[in-house]
This record gives C-alpha cells, sequence and structure tokens, in this order.
C-alpha cells in the first residue's frame, strides 16, 4: 500500500529508528511498517509473524556462508509483502521490531495504569 | 493510542511461547508413552502396555487443553513437530524410570511457566495452570509407586509378571 493512499496524520508513530518506522492506526487497527522502501500494512498476527521471522534469521551464519549471497528473502506464508535485505538492513529491521513489541508493552502498562485500573 | 496486541490476546508473547513449547512437551511425553506401550507389548507385559497407553493418551488430552487455550486466549497455536522418541528400552525396569523422568520435566516445565505468570501477574493463566499443577500430582505419584514395585515385589522370579499385573492397578486417592 501506498503512502499516498493513507492520511499520515492519522497515524501515531510507534517507534522510529534512521532506517525506518512503524506506525499504528487507531482508525483501522493495523499498523505500518515503513522500511526498505515499502510502506506495508500489517495486522497484529502479522506483525507479530514479522518480528518471529527476522528474529529467527542466523546473521553469523548468513554473513560467514561464502556459498551464498549476503542477502536473504524475509516473508511468511499469508504473507502480502517481501524484503531483501542484506545483513545490516536485517539488523536494523530486528531492532525496529523489538523497539515497536517494547512500545507495546509500555503502552499496555500505560492504558492500565490510566485507563483500566483507575478507581 | 490503543492497546492493539492486548485487545488481539490476553496473553502475552513470552507466555504463549512457553505454553507452545509446553504443547510441545505434551506430545513428546505422549508419543514416548506410546512407544513405551509398544515395547511392553512386545515383551509381553500387556498390563503395562494397556497402562502406556493410557497414559499417552492423557497427555494427548493435556496437549489439545493447552492448544485450545492458547487459541480461546487469541494466541497463535502451533502444532509441535514431534522427533527423537526413544523406542528401545534395556528393559523393563528402565521404561518405568524413563516414565517418572518424564513426568518430573513436565512438572518442573509447569511450575516454571507458573513462576512466569506470577512474574507478569498474569493470574488468569495461572488459574487455568492450577489444573495442570494437580494433575502432576498425580501422574508423579502413579509413576513414582510403579517404580517402587520393583522394589517391593522385586525382579527375580515371577516378579516382573507381578509387577505387570499391579501397574494397572494403581490409583491416586487426595483422600
Amino acid at each position: 500500500m501506498e503512502k499516498a493512499c493513507i492520511n499520515i496524520n492519522e497515524l501515531i508513530n510507534v517507534f522510529s529508528i534512521k532506517q525506518g518506522s512503524i506506525y499504528q492506526s487507531d482508525k483501522l487497527n493495523c499498523f505500518f511498517v515503513d522500511f526498505g522502501g515499502k510502506f506495508a500494512r500489517y495486522n497484529c498476527l502479522s506483525l507479530r509473524k514479522l518480528k518471529k521471522v527476522v528474529e529467527d534469521i542466523d546473521i553469523d551464519a548468513l554473513l560467514l556462508n561464502t556459498h551464498k549471497a549476503d542477502f536473504e528473502v524475509v516473508t511468511f506464508n499469508g504473507c502480502e509483502h517481501i524484503y531483501l535485505l542484506n545483513a545490516c538492513e536485517i539488523v536494523a529491521l530486528k531492532e525496529l521490531l523489538q523497539g515497536t513489541f517494547t512500545m507495546f508493552k509500555l503502552n499496555h502498562l500505560i492504558s492500565d495504569c490510566l485507563h483500566r485500573l483507575v478507581v | 493510542m490503543k492497546d492493539l496486541m492486548r485487545i488481539k490476546s490476553l496473553i502475552s508473547q513470552d507466555i504463549e511461547t512457553l505454553l507452545n513449547q509446553q504443547i510441545k512437551k505434551e506430545a513428546h511425553s505422549s508419543s514416548l508413552y506410546l512407544s513405551m506401550s509398544s515395547w511392553c507389548d512386545q515383551n509381553g507385559f500387556d498390563f503395562s502396555a494397556d497402562y502406556f497407553a493410557k497414559q499417552a493418551e492423557e497427555e494427548r488430552m493435556h496437549q489439545l487443553k493447552l492448544f485450545k487455550y492458547v487459541l480461546d486466549m487469541g494466541g497463535n497455536a502451533i502444532s509441535p513437530e514431534v522427533s527423537g522418541i526413544k523406542t528401545d528400552f534395556a528393559g523393563f525396569r528402565e521404561v518405568f524410570e524413563d516414565a517418572l523422568e518424564a513426568e518430573i520435566a513436565i512438572t518442573q516445565s509447569f511450575k516454571n511457566i507458573y513462576a512466569k505468570c506470577q512474574n507478569e501477574q498474569d493470574f488468569v493463566t495461572m488459574e487455568f495452570l492450577n489444573w495442570f499443577l494437580k494433575e502432576q500430582r498425580e501422574e508423579e505419584y502413579k509413576a513414582r509407586r510403579a517404580l517402587e514395585l520393583f522394589e517391593v515385589i522385586g525382579e527375580e522370579g515371577t516378579g516382573r509378571w507381578e509387577i505387570d499385573k499391579h501397574v494397572n492397578k494403581i490409583t491416586y486417592s487426595e483422600q
């Protein structure tokens, strides 16, 4: 999905690094990953799957294996998006996703304190 | 900002991962018990073969119970791949030693999940796990009692035949 289709002002920036950002849309109940020249939409489950796929990549093996290109195809079954990333980009995407999920945890704690546990 | 991840699932990703690991362990136990049942049957220990076949079914039921819970809470339950099941045993006693060891490992695993839930204040999952903790009391008791038969009866003469006859009669009562 192109950025032009989305009203960027309606999106909440969850986490950003130099190489990309992840946004949340409260209106559409979904996330947008702005990374590697793509602006891709994900739901909760697919974002979690993406994180798992990226975390499972063995970067050491990728760099040390001389019979293989230093690129990795990042996708999973049912995913509409495919990333072709080098080792540095994989590290960056991992950092972006881990930061995002940490923000989700923080947001959960704040939501509990502000809305759910108010006496 | 909406708490979308929490809206989607009651359990955290860490708990979901642990529960999926437990699903795999239960599946492994079920296969191991079936393997024990097969060994016992082939070596003429019919009652023990039945006992282990029933245990295999129970472990499968535990696996499905965990599987359903993960799904019901909005998580992603993973159907596990089970491999490396021991198929040969050095003797009748070793089968029961392995069975007790497997139950101890399962109990320990549940304790670890419970500790994590306590840490996260996931009281809903803790309450769910209470059933399994209680079940482990029975499972370990039965496995320990079965192994004790080897000391009480002894393996000499018709000892193994007697042990086999008594294995199926082991029951657990809280009272």
